[in-house]
């Protein structure tokens, strides 16, 4: 147990210093708001209708992007090789790598970003269950971004095969978060697509990190 | 099955076997076909249109059946560290979504006069389309790793972490309201379907695997060579 | 803990963490995500004019009106409740009475259902007509 904590403090105090890619991952998805209205014109009911996929999207593409840098400088200094020797199973090791970006990376924009929507016209009654549904949706984000991180980690170019391997995993994700927000423009409860959300959480906290573990020792090998 | 490690003796067996698979090919898909375009009947809703599910529905299957292929070759490579099982699974990925592409293809000539639109966003045809890009990002992580045997442990992996796609697809027309039907062949209370239809649909479902299983023996046959000109080529390099 | 133990108590989060999940599906499940809404959950509602939705259910016998100028109304019932629906333009071939149809648009203010895209939606039977024509003179047919 003491071992993971050390890393997780570990990481944490390097992406405070590093900045962790927060701050462009932020920029980003401010970028992408202000597009969308100049790409598809100042029709407020469509934008309204459009709010929360929008942000859901940006959101997920933000965290896409940092998923890279994961494991990558782990592993190239030589440190993940270290932390494999210790006695603590290498899953959970990968487990609180994924929990430590989503501390730094998605848990902090899952509570920024979606004020954004005010822009694009969210109904601000259906602020709260956006807010919730993104907040309970960005484990598993973080977790599958690990999951392609850990894929392309030793490779030079991985960014666009990252995108390529997660996209498809980050589909259901992206449906019964944005549902939530639907269901109640369509005055119906949010809460079984949150159930789900939930679900799929659990199911990627269980699988991604015998995945991560697996990619991870193919490449130290 | 550890005989067959040896890829001399897989070529052999493969050689011997081709032919006569090939032929079968042909045959069931002579049989199917005509099946499908002369002795079974039109649907009463569907008209002639009903014609295209002896195509789509079978690509579909093997489309779903090349993924489950892939995945457990994967794991066999994964256990018992068999070297042709992962040339088994990487050769499988392309013709898996060539069958998947087909199945999105034809279903949607199918949905344009019946349904009257090209594509919905429904749970079965959104889940089939993210078979798909699971099989492309399969087939580029064989490409973007050169070293073999680093990209087989990764492919391996991704092979596995997608194959829970496939009861998603299986299911989703139970699961949800979906605009696609549910099963017809394959649901409790037997088959939904006449029998002349039911034939020809089973006829083209075993012409589509003898297809597959042709497409995946000579491709296999090809990446053996492949790896028989890379092994050669290294010879050379360190000049014997 | 020693290793043995370390391991075993993974694998039993592992499986109740599987298990948490499917016992959250299946909780949630049937009515998360749904393609279409029948009549009677439209009516139990209460829809605005101003959300879109997909209405979904089975064609009434003898409710196609077909007006000059390309204007349809049909009524779409679940065998409890049925609804009005009115569309302009063209049906797909799947199109019958008594045939399931997927409409997608919005309610109108007087109840009614205004469609802008109509789907036919196709069950799982496949037959030839002689044989549905047959089945129907025994009295067998279920449709």
């Amino acid at each position: 147990m003491g071992a993971l904590k050390a890393i997780l403090w570990r990481d944490l105090a390097l992406a405070r210093q590093q900045g962790g890619g927060l701050g462009a991952a932020f920029s980003f998805i401010l970028a992408v708001v202000v597009l969308v209205p100049l790409a598809i014109g100042p029709d407020l009911v469509l934008l309204q209708r459009l709010a929360a996929g929008m942000l859901w999207l940006s959101l997920l593409l933000a965290v896409l992007l940092t998923a890279e840098q994961i494991f990558q400088r782990d592993l190239e200094d030589g440190s993940l090789e270290l932390m494999t020797m210790t006695t603590v199973p290498f899953e959970l090791i990968a487990l609180v790598k994924a929990i430590a970006h989503w501390l730094t990376v998605s848990l902090p924009l899952a509570v920024i970003a979606p004020p954004l929507g005010l822009l694009l016209n969210l109904d601000i009654n259906q602020l709260p269950i956006f807010w919730l549904s993104i907040i309970v949706g960005s484990l598993a984000l973080s977790l599958l971004a690990s999951l392609g991180g850990a894929i392309t980690a030793g490779l030079r170019r991985g960014g666009l095969l990252v995108s390529i391997l997660v996209l498809p995993l980050y589909i259901p994700v992206l449906i019964f978060g944005v549902s939530a927000t639907t269901m109640l423009m369509g005055a119906q409860s949010a809460v079984p697509s949150l159930l789900v959300l939930l679900a799929i959480t659990l199911l990627c906290l269980v699988m991604v990190p015998l995945a991560c573990a697996a990619a991870l020792r193919a490449y130290m090998r | 099955m550890q005989k067959f490690a040896n890829p001399t003796l897989f070529l052999n067996l493969a050689n011997a076997v081709l032919p006569y698979l090939i032929a079968i090919t042909a045959v069931l898909f002579t049989l199917g076909l005509y099946g499908a375009l002369v002795t079974s009947p039109a649907d009463y809703q569907q008209g002639e249109t009903v014609r295209i599910m002896y195509v789509h529905v079978p690509a579909s299957w093997i489309g779903m059946f090349a993924y489950g292929f892939m995945a457990f070759f994967s794991a066999v490579a994964l256990i018992f560290r068999h070297p042709l099982a992962d040339a088994a699974a990487k050769t499988a990925a392309p013709i898996g979504a060539v069958f998947c592409f087909l199945a999105l293809a034809t279903g949607s000539i199918w949905g344009k006069p019946m349904w009257g639109t090209w594509w919905v966003w429904d749970a079965r045809l959104t889940s089939m389309f993210i078979l798909m890009l699971l099989y492309l990002g399969y087939i580029a992580v064989w490409q973007a790793i050169e070293e073999p045997f680093l990209a087989a442990a990764i492919a391996r992996i991704v092979a596995l972490v997608g194959s829970i796609i496939l009861p998603i697809i299986k299911f989703s027309v139970d699961w949800w309201n979906t605009l696609h039907q549910p099963a017809s062949v394959f649901k409790m209370g037997g088959p939904a379907i006449e029998t002349r239809m039911l034939a020809a649909l089973l006829t083209m479902a075993l012409a589509y695997t003898a297809l597959f299983l042709t497409l995946h023996l000579i491709s296999m046959r090809t990446e053996i060579a492949k790896r028989k000109l890379r092994q050669s080529r290294l010879f050379e390099i360190r000049g014997n | 803990m020693t290793r043995k133990q370390t391991r075993l108590s993974l694998i039993l989060a592992a499986l109740s963490l599987l298990g948490l999940a499917v016992g959250l599906v299946l909780f949630a499940m049937r009515d998360s995500i749904v393609f279409f809404y029948t009549p009677s959950e439209m009516v139990e509602k209460h829809l605005g004019p101003t959300t879109r939705v997909r209405l979904g259910g089975l064609v009434e016998t003898g409710s196609l009106i077909k007006l000059p100028g390309g204007l349809v109304t049909f009524s779409v019932t679940d065998m409890t409740k049925s609804m009005k629906v009115s569309y302009q333009g063209l049906l797909p071939d799947l199109f019958r009475e008594g045939q399931g149809v997927v409409a997608e648009g919005n309610v109108a203010g007087d109840g009614s259902f205004l469609a802008d895209s109509v789907l036919a939606k196709h069950d799982e039977k496949y037959m030839p007509r002689e044989i549905v024509e047959k089945l129907k003179a025994q009295g067998k047919w279920k449709g």
